[in-house]
């Protein structure tokens, strides 16, 4: 299972570009993709799913031109997009069973598929009832059990998170890691902690190009010896923040504790170990 | 008072760049250039027994006004009765329920953006009205521009605000169930037409749209023509055949009664009633509420629990790519849509096809059960994108050959099945003729709906002109017969399998150039 991105982009206007040049391969296991709004990550993962085309590139699966032959791709596809709805009338086990007939899947064991999906998402219990009835992150699971309908080997979670409480994101989590030992599984989301401990290959994208790609401590390499942490009165956070780049802030005794990123440490501070979303921060803030 | 201008501003902008708005509108004016055929055109839309109006300001002013009138008051109600509806889609009402805005405002600002999304429209149909009276008046008649503005300002102007307010009403009654809101339209729009007032000055004042006065007057003029006072035929409407084959006679336009003139305003001033009156009923955003009142079950929270899932535990499927699911999906939406009530009037419709004479059956009970199906059909083929799932759609496996065409057959199996037993009754009675044109018409009005939705993505457009062609049908115009009840012939049969094919090949086209975008 390979997919090959070669040179994508969308292009809406001579000067405006949702995707610029994007290049990437991918095997089994998990792609994280971070970027700020707009950086053009939807764009991506609708193209890969078939849903738009790019203007110029290719993207080939396994050699198979996706562009030219969508149906390749659609008949190993599982796809949540960032917004997405549901037929308020059908019932949970009626929608997923309508998407599995979208997706050509049937046979005899679908039916204990989907009823298996629901029970594992905890949807069981609401099955029968129509979705028009279901809250914000009942409907979020049912758009994670559609993606899992056809034994994918290509899963596309445009911002899967989105109405998952604490406890369901972590679930979520394992379910995607052991998703990803069969398939491809490319994950988009601005939440760092959703991606890097699961990602296997994070790529960051800003204004529809993609900045920089690599496995997680790579990433994180980057910016080895330029994380500190520091206090410093209130009143100083402004004139701290046009020297460096301020990743969090918290309060402490009445002043504040700062992280940044810099190339200088400001007085008192002690140098820490970067994590991902210093990276990502660092990556998409200053670059 | 501010703010109650600032909302009617920024909800009037936000309609009128709307598509649904631009299509009405390039309707309108096409069929606004209509009103007043060309001198060669082998229609009238005015006529009294053989007479039309030479082309003066005065018929120029009082025909369009009355045709803007009566078909701006069909269509326009199917244009503006959404503006609570797009505040729910849109959530936008969430917000404004959170705000300060009394509801009297905020549905008294919606009335207003109503009135002056149709008034806009009328305006344009004004403009091109003058514009025609240059290109073929009469020779020795000049531009009276009075003659134009007097009945816009009397007929056309009070009509719409009528028909503002009652979309509104409509909107807070039925709520989201716009099927009602269509149909009921539907019937009280007929009743209001056709419900016979006595020709005098008081009779007048209880015209809602106000256009029976002028006829009167035309009528009235061609009397003392003819030195009759036998009740004319008066036509309104397209009535074919060559105008210049009609009589002429001179329109000096109408010299309205005080009393009619008050009239226009209590009119208006009804409408505006009607909404004060059902303000207290207004929902203000607040669904859950209603629910609970409903069905308490439907918004309890299911209990927590903590089931994982392992997926290589779960049953592995198969390749099928089979229609059956989708076609049983399709057609169980179609039936879930609309109020449970609503097949109870849809079984009357099928017992009168049974039961009625075939000919009223087929003429007059068949296009009025398929017309109560208006939204259902309508949300064919947008359905997808008022619920945010096109991206399953157009992901799936061949979405045309596959999806649209189980859409289309699901819906044209639903007409039919309501049609069963005037079918049935035309295959015992050997009218294979009959039976065929109501089957093509079935197929016809879904393939037009399913290329509407597609080409709109939006209900709206084949509303109007499902709305427009049933209503022109009762009328007996026989262009518009999409089924067979006024042509019965094998020429007909080949026309509509003509249209037939013809929307199949848009459709699929349309289809091909969204999934290719």
């Amino acid at each position: 299972m390979k997919l090959e991105i070669q040179n994508v982009s969308k292009r809406y206007s001579k000067e405006k570009y949702g995707l610029r040049d994007f290049s990437i391969t991918l095997d089994k296991g998990i792609l994280g993709l971070l970027g700020p709004n707009g950086a053009g990550k939807s764009t991506l993962l609708k193209m890969i799913a078939t849903v738009t085309k790019p203007t110029d590139g290719m993207l080939l699966l396994n050699k198979n031109n996706i562009v030219k032959d969508p149906n390749y791709m659609r008949k190993q596809l599982g796809f949540l997009p960032q917004d997405f709805g549901v037929y308020p009338n059908l019932n949970a086990i009626e929608f997923l069973s309508y998407i599995a007939a979208m997706k050509g899947v049937g046979g005899s064991n679908l039916k204990a598929r989907v009823e298996q999906l629901l029970e594992g998402l905890n949807l069981i219990e609401s099955a029968h009832k129509p979705i028009g009835t279901y809250s914000g992150g009942m409907k979020q699971r049912v758009g994670i059990a559609q993606a899992l309908l056809n034994q994918p080997k290509i899963v596309i979670f445009d911002e899967p998170t989105v109405g998952l409480d604490p406890e369901e994101r972590v679930r979520f989590r394992n379910l995607i890691s052991d998703l990803a030992n069969e398939s491809i599984v490319i994950l988009s989301s601005h939440i760092v902690s959703d991606i890097d401990t699961i990602a296997d290959t994070i790529a960051i994208m800003k204004n529809g190009a993609l900045i920089c790609t690599g496995n997680p401590e790579e990433i994180i390499k980057h910016i080895e010896g330029k994380v500190y942490e520091t206090t410093i009165a209130k009143e100083s956070l402004s004139e701290f923040k046009n020297i460096h780049l301020v990743v969090s802030t918290a309060r402490k005794n009445g002043a504040l504790l700062i992280r940044y990123i810099s190339e200088n440490a400001a007085p008192n501070s002690i140098s820490c170990a970067p994590n991902l979303e210093d990276a990502y921060l660092f990556r998409t803030k200053s670059e | 008072m501010n703010s109650f201008i600032t909302i009617i501003k920024y909800d009037y902008l936000q309609r009128t760049r709307s598509y649904g708005f631009l299509i009405t509108l390039c309707i309108s004016l096409a069929v606004g250039y209509s009103f007043v055929p060309e001198p060669n055109a082998n229609y009238s839309t005015i006529q009294i027994g053989g007479y039309i109006g030479v082309y003066n300001s005065a018929w120029f002013g009082y025909v369009t006004a009355i045709m803007t009138s009566v078909f701006l008051s069909l269509i326009g109600f199917y244009l503006v009765n959404s503006g609570i509806k797009t505040d729910v889609e849109t959530k936008v009402g969430q917000i404004m329920s959170t705000t300060a805005i009394k509801n009297l405002t905020y549905l008294l600002a919606k009335t207003w953006s109503n009135f002056l999304v149709l008034l806009t429209i009328a305006c344009l149909v004004f403009l091109m009205s003058v514009l025609l009276f240059f290109l073929y008046h009469d020779t020795g008649y000049s531009l009276e521009i009075g003659q134009f503005i007097t009945p816009y300002l009397l007929i056309t102007v009070p009509s719409l605000f009528l028909v503002s307010s009652l979309a509104l009403v409509s909107e807070v009654v039925f709520g989201r169930f716009s099927v009602l809101q269509n149909i009921s339209f539907f019937f009280l729009f007929g009743v209001l037409m056709v419900y016979a007032l006595p020709k005098t000055n008081s009779g007048f004042m209880l015209d809602a749209f106000g256009s029976k006065i002028v006829t009167h007057q035309m009528e009235a003029t061609v009397k003392g023509i003819i030195g009759s006072n036998e009740n004319m035929g008066l036509n309104i409407g397209y009535v074919i055949g060559n105008s210049e084959e009609n009589k002429r006679f001179e329109f000096n336009g109408v010299n309205f009664p005080t009393l009619f003139i008050v009239s226009r305003i209590l009119w208006s001033l009804l409408g505006l009633l009607l909404v004060v009156s059902i303000t207290p009923f207004f929902h203000r955003f607040d669904f859950r509420k209603s629910l609970s009142l409903k069905n308490p079950k439907a918004i309890e929270v299911p209990p927590k629990t903590t089931n994982s899932l392992t997926l290589s535990n779960l049953p592995t499927t198969q390749i099928d790519y089979g229609v059956l699911t989708l076609l049983k999906t399709e057609f169980l939406l179609l039936i879930r849509n609309g109020k449970k009530w609503m097949w109870f009037l849809n079984l009357m419709g099928m017992a009168f096809l049974g039961f009625l004479s075939m000919e009223i059956a087929h003429q007059l009970v068949l296009p009025i059960l398929w017309f109560l199906q208006v939204s259902r059909l309508s949300e064919l083929t947008s359905k997808e994108f008022s619920n945010e799932v096109h991206y399953f759609s157009f992901s799936s496996y061949r979405p045309i050959t596959r999806l649209l065409f189980s859409q289309i057959l699901a819906a044209s199996l639903l007409l039919m099945v309501l049609a069963t037993p005037l079918l049935i009754r035309f295959a015992f009675a050997g009218d294979f003729i009959a039976m065929t044109s109501v089957i093509l018409g079935a197929i016809g009005i879904v393939l037009f709906a399913a290329v509407l939705g597609m080409l709109s993505k939006g209900k709206k457009l084949f509303e109007v002109l499902f709305f427009m062609i049933s209503y022109a049908y009762i009328n007996a115009i026989p262009f518009l017969d999409y089924f067979g009840g006024m042509n019965h012939d094998l020429p007909y049969v080949l026309k509509m399998s003509f249209i037939v094919l013809g929307l199949s090949t848009i459709g699929l086209l349309t289809r091909k150039y969204q999934l290719r975008q």
